[in-house]
């Protein structure tokens, strides 16, 4: 209740009350003074006023005394404050990628220094690290000086224990990234006035800030010990073909969780600064590549979802396909008439021209779309970019588009096209954010399941039959498709024989029902050096490295074992190498 | 009644006067008090703060520590380097069934158990003894 909720209108009981008395008390006095008795008139009047100040003291004593023993006032938060408090990142395990740590920034105030020699010879042993110019600078200042930032709690400790007068040590939060480079390019990285420039700092920068203040952390989507596996094969693959780049992803089909992604040469997002913009680069999203025949599972696919064909259809690859002024060739020629699972198998660009053409241009560029492969990939990742496509999809540009030419796809946009046919047929946008388990987004219908079922099995093929053979590991049903994409050289304004993208695009388990349990990887190698640059070469052993150590993290067991593969003197039955958390 | 109240004296101070000063004396010391006590526990409280905060700082401090030892690049460098572990291959890994297989493979392991003829004669080995039946004492 407030005091304008005590007007007459309200309550004018209460206010009849007031005057009445009021009314009577003069009254007293007059009647006294008619009386005669003037004294008492006085008393009675001391005795009010007495009686008003005694009772105005006795309401000020009781605040005081509430203020200074029950109020909360003044008494204040924490210590200090540094920059807007960011939550933690950590991964779907709860693991720390990044946290906010309190440093400190080191001062001179030169007018307690008493002596600045002996100050710069103990802070220049104290702290190595420190420039002798730069505390130079601070020493010569006339009030206060910095001398630096981003002083560790030890440094801090240190510097602290000497007892030197002058100097200063004022908090700061820092981003502290403490798995250093792994997940680097996810995780993105801070501009040296702290605001986060990429990756998932930038991306979910509102929802980091909110859960800063609730004190909780941003759980991502990746596995730690995914990632690293995945990174440190990416790293191993391009030692050997020195690419210019590489590109590693790991999806969820069903869920568009990215459960690890690596874009190879990497950087310490501790220190961004020390990167190239090479390094910066995230290729995974930020770079588009003509896939090659990878896309083949695209074409295939439609080829089966409009029923224009089936996994026994024949396509006659005896000829190369002339298409107006250009020729279409097979990389791996068969001469030979081809059943749709050989011609994924053989990667023939003839067969599945053709199969495009039967498809229809207008029913293949309806089909590309409902894929996503002409917009940007949904993700958070701002990074994020859009694909270069045909300016119009007529047979010859569609033909060409059927093996993955002409058309560049970022490594995400090709992941989340995959997703869709094999997880069923739905278009699901990929995310850095952990789902809850059991998480089944309901995502835009583009193919039928028996499509997926199709696809799943021909990808197998090609990886027990087919040119993807090095991407096979034990019991774990690895399917996938190989892809060889040759570059654009604007120096002999054409395609180039040596400059080309080497991608192996894979799904395991490929058993199971349509809603099983299943994962996207992705190894691609830009520009790799060598004899061989296909995809089956420089991409597919690593795939199969990849999956034989992941399926382990994700929950994926080996089908039927085979014990004579077995050797006996080494047989560990249950031991895994040591990563945080075990094997789940 | 009320003349009484305010004419009545004790040693010839009003008796009135005398107990509002003393509520006034009473009040002023008490709240002095309460302030102080009051004071020294907000003291006590803001230096708890501050030491939580400083707690929780180097926690987090050595949690970051705890997650950059334990990464898994450097956990699977240091296996390899003293304890001579690697990443668990398809040919090492096997179901609890298949484990007698395993076992039997193994060099100098005793013959996998065979079915018996009820009529043939029995001869009980002994797991891993390598002398043939009527050896026994040459």
């Amino acid at each position: 209740m407030s005091l304008s909720d005590l007007t007459p209108q309200r309550y004018p009981f209460l206010w009849r009350w007031v005057i009445e008395h009021v009314w009577r008390i003069e009254h007293a006095f007059e009647r006294a003074q008619a009386d005669g008795r003037a004294e008492n008139d006085t008393r009675i009047r001391i005795l009010v006023v007495a009686a008003v100040f005694s009772l105005g003291f006795v309401v000020m004593a009781a605040g005081a005394v509430w203020s200074a023993t029950l109020s909360d006032a003044g008494k204040g938060g924490r210590a200090y404050a540094g920059a807007p408090k960011r939550a933690d990142l950590v991964d779907r395990e709860g693991r720390l990628l990044a946290a906010n740590l309190t440093h400190y920034t080191l001062s001179i105030d030169t007018r307690e220094v008493w002596s600045r020699r002996e100050t710069r010879a103990a802070l220049l042993k104290a702290l190595p690290r420190l420039k002798p110019s730069q505390l130079d600078r601070a020493l010569k200042a006339e009030k206060r000086g910095l001398v630096m930032r981003g002083l560790t709690p030890a440094e801090k400790e240190r510097i602290h224990a000497l007892g030197l007068p002058g100097v200063v040590f004022d908090p700061e939060q820092r981003r502290v990234y403490p798995l250093g480079a792994l997940a680097a390019h996810l995780l993105g990285y801070d501009e040296k006035g702290g605001a986060p420039v990429a990756g998932a700092e930038k991306a979910l920068e509102a929802e980091i800030l909110k859960a800063g203040d609730e004190g909780r952390p941003v759980a991502l989507s990746i596995d730690v010990r995914v990632q690293a596996a995945l990174e440190e094969e990416l790293a191993l693959a391009a030692a050997e073909f020195q690419p210019k780049g590489a590109v590693g992803v790991i999806t969820n089909v069903h869920t568009g969780e990215i459960l690890g992604v690596a874009s190879w040469p990497d950087f310490d997002p501790n220190h961004p600064g020390r990167a190239t913009p090479e390094q910066l680069r995230n290729r995974a999203a930020a770079s588009v590549f003509e896939m090659g025949s990878t896309f083949k599972a695209f074409t295939v696919a439609i080829g089966l979802d409009t029923h224009v064909a089936t996994p026994d259809s024949t396509f006659d690859a005896t000829q190369p396909l002339k298409m107006g002024y250009r020729t279409i060739h097979d990389f791996h020629g068969t001469n030979r008439i081809l059943t749709l699972r050989e011609v994924f198998n053989h990667s023939s660009n003839i067969g599945t021209a053709k199969l495009a053409l039967a498809v229809g241009a207008d029913r293949m560029a309806r089909y590309f779309h409902a894929l996503g492969l002409t917009k940007r990939a949904q993700v958070e990742l701002l990074e994020s970019t859009r694909p270069l496509t045909p300016k119009k999809w007529d047979e010859d540009d569609m033909a060409s588009v059927s093996f993955g030419h002409g058309i560049n796809v970022s490594p995400l946009a090709l992941a989340q096209a995959m997703g869709a046919i094999l997880n069923g047929g739905e278009l699901v946008p990929l995310t850095i954010r952990k789902q809850v388990p059991g998480y089944r987004p309901k995502g835009e219908r583009v193919m039928s399941e028996q499509t997926t079922m199709s696809m799943l099995q021909i990808m197998r093929d090609n990886v027990v039959n087919g040119t993807g053979r090095k991407a096979d590991a034990p019991g774990l049903m690895v399917g996938g498709k190989t892809g060889t994409g040759e570059k654009y050289d604007p120096e002999i304004r054409g395609y180039s024989n040596y400059k080309q993208v080497g991608s192996f695009a894979a799904v395991f388990p490929t058993d199971g029902p349509v809603d099983a349990e299943r994962y996207f990887v992705l190894i691609l190698m830009d520009e790799p050096q060598g004899g061989v640059r296909t995809g089956g070469w420089v991409a597919a052993p690593a795939v199969g490295r990849i999956v034989d150590r992941i399926a382990p993290f994700l929950g994926v067991k080996r089908r039927q074992p085979d014990p004579a593969l077995m050797q006996t003197p080494t047989y560990v039955a249950t031991a895994r190498l040591a990563t945080p958390g075990g094997a789940r | 009644m009320i003349s009484r109240l305010f004419t009545h004296r004790t040693r010839g101070f009003r008796t009135l006067n005398v107990v509002l000063a003393s509520v006034l004396l009473v009040t002023a010391v008490g709240v002095n008090l309460a302030k102080t006590v009051a004071g020294k526990e907000r003291t006590e409280i803001g230096r708890a703060e501050r030491d939580i905060a400083r707690e929780r700082d180097r926690i987090r401090v050595l949690e970051a520590e705890v997650a950059h030892l334990e990464q898994p690049e450097r956990l699977e460098r240091l296996s390899r380097a003293f304890l001579a572990m690697a990443p668990v291959t398809a040919k090492q890994e096997t179901t609890a069934d298949d484990l007698i297989a395993v076992a039997s493979r193994r060099p100098g392991a005793a013959p996998q158990p065979v079915a018996i003829p009820a009529s043939a004669p029995v001869v009980a080995t002994a797991p891993g003894d390598s002398h043939a039946p009527g050896e026994e004492g040459q």
